[in-house]
């Protein structure tokens, strides 16, 4: 056994002795020759405020996760401490008033430490906040600066942030109720944060059901960045209008993790009653995605915004919506095609996370995908956890099969844990580990 | 009298009897696809609003609202698709079963 191995059952050990797992459901399709893995799952936690993300520290002692009803917390030694607080929430070692929920699709999202966490404490926090509305956000036809990405610095044991630092402050954010389904204010945020393997921030962002956000550029709307640690874009970003852009065209990212073989870069995307998808990112690409009224053979939309049309109070075949608005649209000719859509079908993509590890067997490499679960119109719920084969060109997929969780729940985070683990988030409150081995 | 009291005490158990049937419908109706956005048990998840443990002339007039067409709120799009090809007979045991949880 090499010293790599003895450190991931170390750190799978103070795992379980940390967090006091239950075991909830096993599912035991292995055998034969293939290296087919066990699946376990056991709960971490559960009665949590729609907790939306998670990070570790590289010794697996400390869990942060977010509620986006709540704030941060973190799971260290068996016990929850929390830490920062939106607005109106309670118990918080200290609480931050310009962060807000009104309880929809905004709120405290995603969460991730930095590459070098272990020296320098740093950790980077997603949330929609007030603090730079400024002038804008009177109308939801104008600018509104609602989401941010802090710089916050945590404490040696865990249980304190301090030196807070908003590194983006620009993200746009929905103000007001508009004539769409999901009309709420609030809609499509992105939110989910990821460090790449060069050590740089990538932010998934999403269109706040405005027209002409994704194709825009000028606003932080509809695009994935790639920024250091103090929000300048990576030098090599080839996007001119924003240099912290590194692709746009897209509706609202979900999922952002790195393929272990390459490095490269991949989003899950959440469909509008049509084609979620997951993508190949490409430096300077378009996802595709414009749901801008008047373009592409478009006539006048509701609030200006075409993502629900042709007709987006009913259900309808999903491939009409598809053709009058599509996810990937093939007039542009820096369209990053998606490697995968979900036969048609938006059952609501959330999170993403690559499964690395000898331990997951003929799945090591795969893409783990969460599917929450929507059934509008005929569209089946389909709640569930795909293991995405994607293949070298990123181009297509080789093979699609579920997780077997033996449970089904909106799942909405998914991360690997240092301890070789996937640790799933669900709306239901819920945070599980879902452990391989075979 | 006896017969008074036998046919109140059968008008009873058939009362009972049918409300919880109504309750088994109503709970088989809700996991066909409304826990799919108000999750297991009607607590409410994301975005969408708690429904169990609210008054059932409440639920019926909400259903019914939604079924016609009229606007309620930001997701009233999903709800009025969604309402639209439910039948009087499952509107009242859906309002039953979430009636009858909290």
């Amino acid at each position: 056994m090499n010293i790599k191995s003895k450190l991931t059952i170390l750190v799978a050990i103070i795992f379980s002795l940390s967090f006091g797992l239950t075991k909830i459901s096993y599912s035991d399709g292995h055998g034969g020759g293939m290296a087919v893995p066990k699946i376990e799952v056991t709960t971490v936690l559960e009665g949590m405020k729609n907790p939306w993300d998670m990070a570790f520290t590289n010794d697996g002692k400390a869990m942060f996760f977010t509620e986006k009803l709540d704030g941060l917390s973190v799971l260290i030694g068996g016990k929850v401490h929390k830490l920062i607080g939106m607005k109106g929430s309670s118990g918080y070692d200290q609480t931050a008033d310009d962060l807000f929920s009104y309880g929809a699709q905004e709120g405290m999202l995603g969460v991730v430490l930095d590459s070098d966490f272990d020296n320098n404490r740093i950790l980077y926090l997603y949330s929609t906040s007030n603090k730079y509305h400024g002038d804008g956000c009177k109308t939801n036809f104008e600018r509104c600066d609602g989401n941010i990405v802090m710089k916050w610095t945590v404490a040696k044991n865990m249980k304190s942030l301090s030196n807070r630092v908003d590194i983006v402050k620009d993200i746009q954010f929905k103000p007001y109720a508009s004539d769409q389904p999901f009309g709420g204010p609030g809609a499509h945020n992105g939110g989910r944060i990821r460090i790449g393997p060069d050590g740089y921030l990538w932010v998934g962002t999403g269109d706040r059901h405005r027209g002409i956000c994704p194709q825009d550029n000028t606003l932080i709307c509809g695009v994935v960045l790639r920024i250091d640690g103090d929000g300048n874009g990576h030098g090599g970003n080839k996007i001119a209008a924003d240099k912290r852009i590194y692709t746009y065209g897209h509706r609202n990212v979900q999922g952002i993790d790195f393929r272990p073989s390459d490095g490269r870069a991949f989003t899950a995307e959440h469909g509008p009653w049509h084609n979620d998808e997951i993508t190949m990112l490409v430096n300077g690409g378009n996802g595709g995605w414009d749901p801008a009224e008047k373009r592409g053979g478009r006539s006048a939309c509701p609030d200006q915004y075409c993502g629900y049309e042709p007709n987006q109070m009913d259900g309808m075949d999903p491939a009409v919506r598809a053709a009058y608005t599509p996810m990937s649209d093939t007039r542009f000719d820096d369209l990053m095609p998606p490697a995968w859509q979900n036969n048609g079908y938006s059952q609501g993509t959330g999170s993403a996370a690559f499964l690395k590890g000898a331990n997951w067997g003929i799945y090591e490499g795969r893409l783990a995908t969460g599917i929450m679960g929507i059934a509008f119109g005929d569209t089946p719920a389909g709640s569930r956890i795909d293991i995405v084969d994607i293949a070298d060109n990123g181009l297509s997929v080789k093979s699609v099969i579920h997780m077997p969780m033996g449970m089904s729940n909106r799942y909405r985070g998914l991360v690997l844990g240092p301890d070789g683990a996937l640790y799933v988030s669900t709306d239901e409150g819920g945070i599980y580990k879902v452990t391989a081995s075979h | 009298m006896k017969s008074f009291y036998l046919v109140l005490v059968l008008s009873l158990f058939f009362v009972s009897k049918s409300y919880s049937n109504d309750i088994d419908a109503g709970n088989e109706r809700f996991h066909k696809n409304c826990h799919n956005c108000h999750g297991r048990a009607g607590m409410g998840v994301a975005s969408y609003p708690k429904v169990s443990g609210l008054d059932s002339s409440y639920i019926v007039d909400r259903l019914n609202r939604y079924r016609s067409g009229e606007k309620i709120g930001a997701n009233s799009g999903l709800m009025i698709m969604m309402a639209k090809k439910l039948s009087d007979e499952e509107i009242d045991v859906l309002a039953a079963y979430l009636s009858s949880i909290n």
